[in-house]
């Protein structure tokens, strides 16, 4: 294993795009759809990126290409410091152990038909993690690390309730001890009083396992409560990231000021209404010329139809994409 | 639309080349000579001589491929070959037969739409009531009879014991229409009934379905009246996947209807097969498969076609 | 044991007799098979022959068990082998796609280009008639029905996040295949088999009556009818047996099949149907009573709702002021979305009303008591004085109907308006909730638009009649943040544009909450915990619940966000005391033992908590 600085990334995303090409009709042509295009992202050990945008922006696609489960179209994912591309079937599935994925809805990522015990079991013998011995006692140790009874691991998914279920999926992604962790939407699914409990176990398993984390949300709060950079996308590209603080106290880029004034706040502005943007997110089969985002943007001008806005540094690690980017600045 | 329907038209193209490539080579890859099946009577065995004379003059004797390749010339120039039994052109045949099926089946989805709309929603709507567990048992059992049984059953009954209407034959409809229609009854109704167990209980089954819909909550929501509810929004939609099993029902029943056709001494397309079948009669064989194969296929078409007419989420090539 | 699985009990146990029958047959005492008796043909039921003697005088009841043990034979033999070889090909298609789905469900498919009994008739007449033949044909016909339906499950299953946990986790793609994915499709699989039985069973035996199939002297069913059938006019008793016995064995079958699929997919609909379909009883005469002066528009007093026993909304009293919006908030299963649709008398069969009030002010200014009318009272109100936005825009929309037939429909549900006038009409409430090129959008289906511009035409279907008390259930819960938006600034629009009407907003949202509602009603676990003014409710909530909700929301800047612990309580586990206590931060002893009371710590408040005193 490489050894590495406590700054370098332990996975790193170069240029990557995802296209799924899409036939207008049985007989048209093959048109491309970019889900994700031209994404450069890292994390490093300890580090939280938050990747936040609304449905169909491709968020949820870019965390399967960190993990391997989908192959980019265009550029590449290191995982420290080895080109996924060139794995073969085996050692990508070895690699798996290194990386593990939390998803959305708690219903669906259990298997109905087996105990809960099994399913977090199964990384533990894939890989190999404990002696075949002492599997029920790491099986029981994961539990009761995500603050559920040893007992639990005898019961069928049925039994747990929304919040329980997320925090045995929890279990099953630390059994393999990994290293890097995709959360892909996590606590969407679950009520406001159960969310706080997810979240905070995240919180501490950062802070205890040293994990690198990728958050995908929509939800900004919780994004902003739990990451240390954040990643906005719209349509598939990057419009800014930069450190959480940066990013959500002065945004640069218009569209990450208009999420913030879209989400709702228990201490709502007086001028909320007037902050709405208009009209919906075009469609990526046919994305609107230069700057996606210009069809609904407050700024845009001429300029921004003729090519797509390159992101720019407006501060330390703090880059947007938008020629007319202002840090902090006020619309 | 159109391109779509063209596209289409040529993938069943294909499927049906496949079809007939896969009974064309079946057929002549099986035991069985059909020049030593014409030849011998009874149990007397054909004189080898003749036998190959008979070969020679069907063309048995060339390789498979130029056999297949002659074929399919022929088909492609509208020709399906003569009858090995009679010299007949095949084609005629198949003119002559084809649209007898077709009216048993056409006249038995008539009758089992027409009852069995009407019957499955109101079964839904009396769901767990009476009247639903007499239309639902009525159904299963309906469903759970083969049509040779219902077939020698009616005529039991019908022609047997109550003498209201002949066992079975066949009069053209040009020479006695009366007479026609009187024989057409009995095949068509002993079709009808299976296919109205199935029309039945889709129907039920699919305005049970769209009863739970969020739209028909909606439509209540509205304050519309509860005939209007069911007219516009429950059974129109419930319509679609009962018209799409209907299709393929009808589909299943050309070259299905063999068992009625025997029944009812109704000399259609399916019976026919049978003989040509039993006689390894290929020209004859080949080409019926091919009629059928071409009418199925078809049938989905129209299917599809109809469904995205009436369910606009469904678009065609564009 | 649940109904479903009840319902099981008699066609299991027919299909178990005619097992036990056909497998039994060579030792049951039985008449010879084959033992004939040209004398006695024909002969009737006697002691020796309980159900007679065919054309040959051979003992019928004999042939039919003998002859139930080759068709079963046959229908179960090629059910199993083609089940195997479906679900081998439908497995592997479903789960790699691509080129292997094109080699195996796509290659069997061409199979389903013949109709079915014309393919079993080839494939006979090409191996000659006889029982492995008819099991090769009958294989060959159902491998595409298993390959179908178990490529469907698969496909459905393996886009579930369990099965890319496993690739996640590095597991090999057949261990998943048999591990994983196996066990999540056999209950398709297992209604698929005895569909396929039963229909196995119909060809065999018309092969069988075609003379193609089972080979004389074995008896089979199909032979039975088919020589039954010439001597019709003698003993038509033989053509009865034989088909009773084929159609009554195919019915249990297909019924095992139906009660199958409904034990199994928990989905089905079991019971109800639609009872509003179905007037019952005499006509209530509707008691309008006289409003008081400044009456609420809708004032709830103790209402409850249950399913049979279970009470899922317990005694809730709140009002709703004209022009006042009410924000009814709490977690899923606080009752909050039953509450709204018991106004407009929507809720499901399964439930009912058990007690307390609701009096709406009419139009007219009587009262009525919603909780007493009947389905035709209720309609008459729905879309014209009370109406409802539901949550899901796509599903709420009828997929087949133009959105402006849509509108339309819900005007001329209570207006007499027609022709230009309605058109104009529709074209108009789509533009007032905001959705450009009207004239043109009213063609357009539900699918055609975007998810924001669907709740924009859901929310023109209720306000079409102008009605005096909106109901919006969730309404932007589904959508993006930049979308949610522009709804809530249509609803704060609609409330500009209509000082009238008051609005019951439906939401788990507390910050929704904060942004649109003046007054504010805290559900938990089917009560209401807290009532009170919006701004006054938020920053200083009087029970514990609130507090801690308020507390969770991660708005704070706070290091660690405050949890509830558990979970809500299930409908039939609630807790004796107040029902928030084994959660709560505050409980005591007391709280455990005793349902607090509705208390009032200040005008327009109300708190249900023993402690709202000292712990807030």
């Amino acid at each position: 294993m490489t050894h590495h600085t406590p700054n370098a990334p332990l996975i790193e995303a170069s240029h990557l795009g995802r296209n799924f090409p899409q036939r207008q009709g049985l007989l048209g042509r093959a048109r491309d759809v970019w889900a994700v295009n031209d994404v450069s992202l890292s994390v490093a050990k300890g580090e939280t990126v938050g990747v936040v945008g609304e449905s169909g922006c491709g968020k949820s696609t870019l965390g399967r290409i960190l993990m391997g489960l989908d192959a980019p179209s265009r550029g590449g994912v290191r995982f420290d410091g080895r080109d996924l591309a060139t794995l073969s079937g085996a050692e990508r599935r070895k690699l798996s152990r290194r990386m593990q994925m939390v998803f959305q809805d708690p219903f669906g990522s259990l298997d109905p038909r087996r105990t809960i015990g099994a399913q977090i079991a199964d990384g533990l013998i894939t890989h190999a993690i404990v002696p075949r011995a002492e599997v029920n006692a790491e099986v029981a140790r994961l539990l009761e690390q995500v603050g559920l009874p040893a007992g639990a691991a005898a019961r069928r998914p049925h039994e747990f309730s929304g919040g329980q279920r997320q925090r045995i999926a929890v279990a099953r992604a630390l059994s393999t001890r990994p290293d890097f962790i995709v959360a892909d939407e996590p606590v969407s699914a679950l009520d406001v009083s159960i969310q706080a409990q997810v979240v905070n176990l995240l919180m501490d398993l950062r802070r205890d396992l040293d994990l690198a984390m990728l958050f995908i949300s929509h939800d900004l709060h919780v994004v902003r409560h739990l990451c240390t950079r954040i990643v906005v996308i719209y349509l598939g590209r990057i419009v800014e990231e930069g450190p959480a603080e940066q990013v959500f106290g002065s945004p640069a880029h218009p569209y990450t000021r208009a999420l913030l004034a879209a989400t709702p706040s228990l201490h709502p502005r007086a001028d909320s209404a007037d902050g709405v943007l208009p009209g919906d997110l075009p469609s990526p089969v046919n994305p609107p010329s230069g700057c996606a985002f210009r069809t609904r943007c407050p700024l845009a001008e001429e300029a921004c139809a003729r090519a797509v806005p390159p992101l720019t540094s407006v501060g330390t690690g703090w880059n947007a994409a938008c020629i007319k980017a202002t840090p902090g600045g006020k619309p | 639309m159109l391109r779509y329907i063209a596209f289409r038209s040529l993938v069943a193209l294909f499927l049906v080349w496949i079809v007939v490539t896969i009974v064309f080579l079946l057929l002549h890859l099986i035991p069985g000579d059909p020049a030593e099946l014409l030849l011998s009577g009874g149990n007397v065995a054909a004189d080898p001589q003749a036998v190959a004379a008979m070969r020679e003059k069907m063309g048995l004797n060339a390789p498979l491929w130029q056999q297949y390749l002659d074929h399919m010339a022929g088909v492609l120039s509208g020709d399906l070959g003569v009858s090995f039994r009679d010299g007949a052109p095949v084609i005629e045949q198949i003119a002559l037969r084809l649209p007898r099926t077709l009216e048993v089946i056409i006249a038995a989805a008539l009758i089992a739409t027409g009852i069995g709309v009407p019957l499955g929603t109101y079964a839904a709507i009396r769901t767990d009531g009476k009247a639903d567990a007499v239309i639902s048992l009525f159904a299963s059992a309906a469903l759970s009879t083969p049509v040779f049984v219902v077939g020698s059953v009616v005529i039991l009954i019908f022609a047997q014991q109550l003498r209201w209407l002949p066992a079975g034959g066949f009069v053209a409809f040009t020479e006695d229409p009366a007479e026609h229609l009187k024989l057409l009854l009995l095949p068509a109704g002993t079709v009808a009934l299976s296919l109205l167990a199935v029309i039945t209980r889709m129907s039920r089954a699919s305005v049970l379905e769209v009863l739970q819909r969020d739209y028909v909550r909606t439509a209540r929501a509205k304050g519309l009246p509860v005939r209007a509810v069911l007219r516009r929004h429950v059974v129109r939609n419930a319509l679609i996947p009962v018209l799409t099993v209907l299709g393929l029902e009808m589909g299943t029943l050309i070259g299905g209807t063999v068992l009625v056709e025997f029944v009812f001494n109704w000399p259609g397309l399916s019976g026919y097969l049978v003989s040509a079948v039993d006689a390894r009669d290929y020209p004859e064989v080949v080409g019926i498969v091919m009629t059928i194969s071409v009418l199925f296929v078809l049938l989905n078409l129209v299917v599809d076609v109809v469904n995205a007419a009436l369910d606009p989420r469904i678009s065609l090539g564009r | 044991m649940k109904r479903s699985t009840r319902k099981l009990i008699i066609p299991g146990t027919i299909v178990a007799l005619v097992f036990a029958l056909v497998v039994l047959a060579p030792v049951l005492p039985l008449q010879d098979v084959r033992g004939m008796d040209i004398p006695n043909r024909f002969s009737g039921p006697s002691a020796a022959h309980w159900l007679g003697q065919d054309g040959f005088g051979r003992d019928v009841m004999s042939r039919l068990i003998w002859g139930g043990r080759a068709s079963l034979f046959i229908a179960v033999g090629s059910a199993l082998l083609a089940a195997i070889a479906g679900t081998m090909l439908g497995l592997l298609g479903g789960y790699f796609r691509g080129v292997v789905e094109l080699f195996t469900v796509r290659a069997v498919e061409i199979i389903l280009c013949l109709p079915p009994l014309l393919l079993a008739l080839l494939v006979v007449a090409i191996l000659g008639a006889g029982t492995w033949p008819l099991i090769l044909a009958l294989t060959i016909l159902y491998t595409p029905n298993y390959t179908r339906v178990v490529y469907a499950a698969t496909q459905q299953v393996r886009s579930l996040d369990f099965v890319t946990a496993q690739q996640a986790m590095g597991t090999h793609p057949m261990k998943i295949l048999l591990r994983t994915i196996l066990p999540n499709v056999l209950p398709p699989l297992l209604v698929q088999m005895s569909l396929v039985v039963a229909s196995a069973m119909v060809i065999e035996s018309g092969l069988s009556f075609l003379g193609l199939g089972v080979v004389p002297p074995t008896p089979s069913w199909g032979l039975m009818i088919r020589e039954a059938r010439g001597a019709m006019e003698l003993a038509p008793l033989l053509l009865v047996w034989p088909s009773l016995a084929l159609a009554g064995t195919i019915l249990t079958f297909n019924l095992l099949c139906d009660r199958l699929q409904s034990a199994l997919d928990p989905r089905a609909i079991t019971a109800g149907g639609a009872l509003w379909l179905r007037p019952r009883g005499p006509k209530k005469p509707l008691t309008p009573l006289p409003a008081p002066q400044d009456a609420p528009l809708l004032q709830i007093t103790d209402l409850s709702i249950a399913a049979r026993d279970l009470e899922l909304v317990r005694r809730v009293t709140l009002s709703v002021r004209p022009g006042e919006t009410m924000a009814l908030v709490g977690e899923s299963g606080s009752g909050k979305t039953l509450t709204g649709l018991a106004m407009t008398g929507l809720l499901p069969d399964t439930l009912r009303l058990t007690g307390g009030s609701a009096l709406y002010t009419r139009r007219d200014g009587t009262r009525i008591d919603l909780a007493t009318l009947d389905e035709e009272a209720m309609r008459q109100l729905r879309g014209d004085e009370i109406s409802m936005v539901f949550q899901d825009a796509a599903a709420s929309l009828n997929p087949v109907l133009r959105i402006g037939d849509q509108v339309a429909e819900a005007i001329t549900a209570h207006t007499t308006l027609s022709g230009e006038a309605l058109s104009a009409r529709v074209v108009a409430l789509l533009r007032q909730v905001g959705i450009p090129d009207p004239e043109r959008r009213l063609r357009a289906y539900p699918h055609e638009l975007s998810g924001g511009q669907r709740q924009r035409a859901m929310i023109a279907v209720a306000i079409a009649g102008n009605p005096r008390l909106l109901i919006a259930d969730e309404p932007t819960t589904a959508l993006d943040p930049t979308i949610q938006a522009q709804i809530l600034a249509l609803f704060a629009q609609l409330r500009r544009d209509t000082p009238g009407m008051g609005m019951i907003f439906v939401t788990h949202d507390l910050a929704v909450v904060a942004e649109i509602a003046d007054r504010v009603t805290v559900m938990y676990a089917g009560e209401i915990v807290e009532e009170g003014p919006v701004a006054e409710v938020f920053t200083r909530p009087r029970h514990p619940y609130t507090a801690a909700l308020i507390a969770s929301v991660p708005e704070s800047g706070a290091t660690r966000l405050t949890a509830i612990p558990g979970a809500v309580p299930l409908p039939h586990a609630m807790p004796t005391g107040c029902r928030f206590a084994p959660r709560c931060a505050h409980a005591t002893e007391r709280c455990r033992e005793r349902a607090p009371q509705a208390a009032s710590p200040a005008p327009n408040r109300i708190t249900r908590c023993l402690r709202w005193e000292e712990v807030t």
